[in-house]
Order: structure tokens, then sequence, then C-alpha cells
């Protein structure tokens, strides 16, 4: 969910900091922290199942009876040790210093009940901040399906906290955190005070530090022993879904039956879908044109706007069948355990399992992908991981992908009715980018980024059963994204191509011919460059305009085929690229947005996660070069 | 794939820091790795460098805890069950923890 994710990246406005006390939201990974913060504010942070979903702040209001508050949702942590980067957001928002965002006035502990000894490994240190706080347990409904036992109350009295079970999946037990949280705002903005420092555990010597935690082992012990807890049975189901997903034999062929199900689904299931969206589309754009006067407007929004934009938008349906699998693996708890399986292929390329999940989300899209990888420990790691994370298959390449097999592989059975040769085209595509992304880093853990191996835990949550409610939220989400961008960038970049389609105006007052229009003559300078790919200077727009964003070349071609053919019956644009392109020009198509990085929002972003120019100016060359290497053999060779 | 259950995988990654290369009194060589799956071991010590056993301390992973193998991964890497949470670890890391089999299971 990259909108959700980008809104953290860049926080949105707020009034001077101090007006309205702030309660932070602190636990572990995977506790339920975001769960409850959605639940609190209406908003719809990214929840999912497992460890490491949150690596930024993330700031909502609540309106109690007692006047506003400000909640704040922070990265999962196990400690204030701050190895990584999302560690480091949640100790400075409890030392309060992100500027414009004061110190915690109250905080809110998440704890797992399930796993309860090791979640309290965190009680001690949260409470030695000396913020007032409310431990909030979690996952209660799991304990007692399980036949677990806590006596909240005396788990309260020992620690000397207040508890409360909440349910925030299903809504139930908030009342007392909404009563926590108006007690908060009754009081108001604690007057200035002393920064809570965290206290470091010891550093360097072995003993020191293991006696620490062992003390703290020994709190919690007493602690889980006073309130009479009895630990939940293991789960049944995760038990045998594991014996089989992470069976030796079994767990790589359904990793791999997953695999081709998602890419199958995405050209079977999608096509009455796009269908329709095309329909839709043709339908509108006809009635506009019979409706509208014989104006420049006309031509504008029939040949530019809906030749362009609708192009791309008949490709919702594949990008929504994309993310309902995403969805699937990431809430039921699969992702986990696919790090674990990827883990020691990971480690042979020099990275670690945890890299595996920020580069598992880049199918989504990379700029998550780039920010999640700040759960990666070792900084090398960190940035072998962001370098190599555009090469996966983002669902902005997928309309692209999805034209130019449509236009150019014909649809045949291979592997009998279940995989086919359009799929396994895209399989190929998708393989071929994680293939440059692992030889990558492969690479550059063995020169620029050199280390040693670093170690890899990683805690495996019991599977969940995805919520209707949920995967339907993504969906909705993932939805409004995608206009968004196809009503903001695509739309105006084809508005803008447009008109460069129509000046400069001819001794008639008509437009010029396309070639001598100014967007022709403006593609004719770059024909030089990709002459040698088998492209034209159409193509060569299309790949300009697409540093935008990559499914603007979709909208592009439709609006500079819509003006071409301005008037007449279009043939429509897979049949316009198949006169344009031959096979090894159209593979080489493909293979140049496999590798090259057509997306500056990714750019920016690397600047900001790499604090500099460096790296984003190093990875576009690498990328564009690969690009164009990539598309020129396949134009050479086929 | 090489099986790692062997003691030599603890050699070739020689550990760095928090070490004690000469054998003590106390010297087990039984490893993590050693332990057949569902049988339940007391954790002795790491023999790790520090970085890699904090991880483990914040989660309560420590000398004194019991440790049962629940599963290996595909690529033979152990998952391990600690107080009620299931850990994913590399054979490396396995490798460097020192277990004890408790007096009862050792008969
Ligand atoms: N059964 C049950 N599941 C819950 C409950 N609260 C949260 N979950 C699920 O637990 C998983 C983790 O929830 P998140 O809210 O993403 O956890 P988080 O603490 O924000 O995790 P990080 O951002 O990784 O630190 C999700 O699959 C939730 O649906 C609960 O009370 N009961
Ligand atoms: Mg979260």
């Amino acid at each position: 969910m990259s909108g959700t994710t980008a809104s953290g990246v860049a926080t949105p406005p707020r009034p001077p900091s101090g007006t309205r006390p702030v309660v932070a939201l602190v636990g572990p990974p995977n506790s339920g922290k975001t769960t409850l913060f959605n639940q609190l504010t209406g908003l719809r942070q990214k929840v999912a199942n497992y460890p490491g979903v949150t690596v930024e702040k993330h700031v909502g209001g609540l309106a109690t009876p007692a006047g506003d508050i400000e909640i704040v949702d922070l990265p999962g942590v196990n400690g204030f040790s701050t190895r990584t980067l999302d560690e480091k957001v949640t100790r400075d928002v409890l030392e309060g210093r992100i500027e414009g965002l004061r110190a915690p006035d109250a905080l809110v502990l998440t704890v797992d009940c399930t796993r309860l000894e090791p979640q309290l490994m965190l009680v001690e240190p949260v409470l030695e901040l000396g913020i007032p706080t409310l431990l909030v347990l979690t996952m209660a409904d799991e304990l007692t399906s399980r036949q677990g036992e806590l006596d909240d109350a005396r788990l309260a009295e020992r620690l000397g906290v207040e508890v409360t079970r909440a349910n925030a999946r299903s809504g139930e037990g908030l009342d007392a955190v909404r009563t926590f949280l108006e007690h908060v705002a009754h009081r108001g903005p604690m007057p200035e005070r002393p920064c809570p420092v965290i206290s470091n555990v010891p550093q360097g010597m072995a003993l020191p530090v293991v006696d620490a935690f062992a003390e703290r082992r020994r709190i919690v012990r007493e602690a889980g022993e006073h309130a009479r807890y009895r630990r939940p049975q293991p789960d049944a189901d995760t038990r045998r879904i594991d014996s089989v997903v992470l069976h030796r034999f079994w767990g790589p062929l359904v990793f791999l039956a997953v695999v081709i199900l998602v890419f199958q689904a995405i050209f079977t299931w999608a096509v009455p879908f796009m269908d329709g969206v095309e329909a839709a589309i043709a339908v509108s754009g006809g009635w506009i044109a019979s409706v509208l006067p014989d104006i420049w407007l006309r031509d504008l929004l029939v040949d530019g706007v809906w030749a362009g934009v609708g192009s791309v938008i008949v490709f919702l349906p594949q990008i929504l069948i994309l993310f309902l699998f995403i969805g699937i693996l990431e809430d039921s708890g699969y992702m986990a355990r696919a790090a674990v399986i990827a883990d020691r292929s990971m480690y042979r390329v020099g990275l670690q399992g945890r890299a595996f999940l920020p580069l598992l989300s880049a199918y989504a899209c990379a700029i998550p992908a780039i920010l999640a990888a700040r759960t990666v420990e070792d900084e090398r790691d960190r940035m072998a991981t962001i370098f190599v994370a555009p090469f996966m298959t983002c669902s902005a390449r997928l309309p692209v992908y999805a034209l130019l097999i449509a236009a150019f592989i014909p649809e045949r059975p291979l592997l009998g009715p279940v995989l086919g040769t359009r799929a396994a085209t895209l399989l190929g595509l998708y393989a071929l980018g994680a293939l440059a992304a692992v030889l990558t880093a492969f690479v550059l853990k063995r020169t620029l980024l050199r280390g040693k191996p670093s170690s890899f835990l990683m805690e495996l949550p019991p599977y969940r059963l995805p919520t209707p409610k949920s995967l339907f939220l993504r969906l909705w989400d993932r939805t409004g994204v995608f206009l968004k961008r196809a009503g903001t960038i695509i739309l105006g970049v084809t508005v803008v191509l447009w008109f460069l389609t129509q000046v400069p105006r001819g001794i008639d007052g008509g437009p010029p011919p396309l070639e001598q229009s100014a967007l022709g003559q403006a593609g004719q300078v770059v024909e030089p460059v990709i002459a040698p790919l088998g492209y034209d200077w159409k193509i060569g727009v299309g790949l300009i305009s697409s540093l935008a964003a990559r499914e603007v070349i979709v909208g592009t071609l439709g609006t500079i085929y819509g003006v071409e053919d301005a008037g007449e019956d279009s043939p429509g644009l897979q049949e316009r690229l198949r006169q344009d392109l031959d096979l090894g020009s159209a593979v080489g198509l493909l293979i140049f947005f496999v590798f090259a990085l057509q997306c500056m929002s990714t750019v920016a972003v690397m600047r900001r996660e790499t604090a500099g120019w460096k790296w984003p100016a190093l990875q576009f060359g690498y990328m564009l070069g690969l690009a164009w290497l990539g598309a020129w053999a396949a134009n050479a060779l086929l | 794939m090489t099986d790692p259950a062997t003691e030599a995988v603890p050699t070739r990654r020689a550990p760095r820091g928090g070490v004690h290369p000469q054998p003590s009194v106390e010297r087990t060589d039984l490893r993590l790795t050693d332990i057949s799956l569902d049988e339940v071991v007391e954790l002795v010590r790491f023999e790790m460098p520090d970085d890699q056993i904090e991880p483990l301390l914040e989660r309560g992973v420590l000398p004194g805890c019991r440790l049962c193998p629940v599963r290996r991964s595909p690529s033979g890497d152990p998952i391990v069950e600690v107080d009620g949470v299931m850990l994913a670890l590399r054979r490396e890391t396995a490798g460097c923890i020192c277990v004890k089999r408790f007096a009862a299971a050792a008969d």
C-alpha cells in the first residue's frame, strides 16, 4: 500500500507541537499496534501478519470528550538498542527528538499475550521512561481459544501498571483504552519536562549484558507466575500448515505453485473485468464525441485523455488481482515463512533473510520497499537491498508488460491448462528482474558494500485468516492510489503531450502532421539514441514520459496513436504497436522496462534514505545502462 | 547441501568476542544443531559475537531457558520454540549456541 506508506514519508502539515497531548503506541513487532492505531484514529495504515510492517511514525488525531489528542503509531521494537533505522525512529519519538512532535505524554504498550514472557521483556525498559503507561493485552482471543490463561488484575498489581485487554481486530474491549486516552486528554499536555533518556544496556562486555537481561527476564518470569499465566497450546493449524509449507520438498513446491497461480490469475481472471472496463471507456468516449461540438476540446478529451488515461485504467483489474494475492499472503503469515525459505539463498548472495521481506514488498511498489529495508540490521546490507529493490517488478510495470505481451505473445497452453504462454512470459519477466536483483546484490556485497555476513532471526507468527474487510480495504485503497495516479500524473502528461501534438499550427490553422508537431520534432531528437533498439520516435517519447511513472508510456502511446488516428476507426493500441514494433524490439522494450529505473519518485526516496545523490545516481545510471544493453541485445538477436 | 549437524560448524566460523577459546571446566560440546527435533534442552551459553547475541537476549533467549527445535526449514536451518515463540535461526547461529540435555532426558 504505497499510498499509506507515502503519507508516513511526508507527514501532513500539523499545528505546531505542544498544543495537544501526544500518546505513543509502543510494543514488540507484530503485537497489534497499528491495528489499534487504525481503530482509534480511523486511519488505514498498513497492517500485516509479520514482524516489521511499520517502519515510520504515523500521527493521527482522536477526539475525546475531554479534548483532542494525537496518537503516534511506531515501528515495533524488542528493546531500545536501536540496531536498525526503524528502531531508531521509535527511540527518537519516545525521547522527543522529532521536530514538530512533542515527547509523548502517555504511552500505550501493546503486548501479545499468547507470547507473554518474551513480550514482557519490553515492559521494564518502557516503564523506566517514567511516562504514564497503559498496558494493552492483544490477541487475547487467541489466548483463550488455545486454552491459555492470564489474570490481568494480578499482572497489573505485580507490574504496577494499568492493564487491559483489547481486540482491535474485532473492536472489542477498546473502551478501557478510550477511557485512558480521555484521562490523558483531560490532563492536557504535560508541562515541559526533561527528555526521558533511554538507559542503554551496557555495550561491549558479554557478561554484564547477559546479566542485565537475565535480571529483566527474572522479573518477567515472576510477573507471569504471579499472574497465573498459563501459556497457550501451540496453534494446531499453524503446525499443520507449516509441516507442508516448510517441508523440505513440498515447501518450495508450494512456493512455486503460489507464484504460478498468481500469474495465471492475472491473465485469466482479469479478462472479463478488463473487457468491461474497456467497453465502458469506449462507450463513454463515443458518447462524449457525439455530444460535444467539433472543437479542440473534443479532440483533447477523445483523442488525448480518453485514449491516453483510458488505456491505462484498463489494467486496474489485473493490478487488483495482484494485490489481492499480496494481501492474502501478507495477512495470513506466509510472508515470514517465505523469508525463511529464501534465507539460505539470500545468505549465498550475501544478504540476510530479513532483506527478503522488503524485496517481496517491492512487487507492489519499490518505494515502501525501500522504506521497509530500514528493518535490515547491517547498513551495508540495507544499502544493497534498496539498491536492488527497483529491479523487483512493481505493479506500475504490469500495464506495460500486459499490453506488450497481449500484443506480441499468442496465447497457447504450455503446462496444460495450468500455465499459458502469456502467464509464462510474465513469469519470465518477473524472474529476470529478480535475477538482476540477486546478481547485482551479489556483486555489490563483494565490491562496494563488502562486509561480513550478518545473522538472521525471524519470529514466525501463527497463521491468521485474512479478514474479508481487511482484504477489501486493501483493494479499495489500491484502487484509490491507482485512480489518483491516473487522474494526476498520467492525465497531466497526456494533456501536455496532446498539446505538443497540436503545435505549431499549420497555415490553415489546423494541427500539423504528427511528425512535424513539437512532439514529433522532440521525439526525433532522441531517435538516434534508441534507433539501435529498433524503436521509432513515438516509443522514444513514451520512454521519456515514462520517467514520471512507468505506466505513463501506455497512456502516452494511447494519446499519440489516438491523435494519429483521429477521426478514423482506430485499430486499437495493440494493433498499432504491432505495426511499429517487430518481435525483437517488442521483447527488447519489455526487457528495457524490466531493468530501467523509470520512476522519479523512487529516485527521490533513494536520495532521502541514503542522504545524498551518490547512490540514486549510480543506481539510475546502472539500471539504464543495463536496460539499453538488454533491449539492444534482444533487438539484435531476435 | 551438506548436513549442518556436525561439530565442524562452529569451528569453521570462528566466533569473535565473548569467546572462551580454551576449553573450560563446564565446557559442553553439545550445540543446538546437534539436537534432534522435539527434544527440549537448556541453553548454556553463546559463543558468537555480542552484536549477534543481543537480538536473542532481547527476546528472552538467555542461558537457562528451554529450547526445543520443532522443525527444519527446507534448507535445513532450525526453527526453535522458546517460551511459546517460534524463532527461525540460521544453522551457523544455532551452531554457536551451547546447550545441555536435562538430567532425566540424558539417561
Ligand atoms: N487474533 C487477533 N489478531 C490481531 C489482534 N490485533 C492484531 N491482530 C493481527 O495481528 C497482526 C499484526 O498486527 P499489526 O497491527 O500489524 O502489528 P504491529 O504491532 O503494528 O506490527 P509492526 O508494525 O510490525 O510492529 C495482524 O495480522 C493483525 O490482524 C487481536 O487482538 N487478535
Ligand atoms: Mg505496525
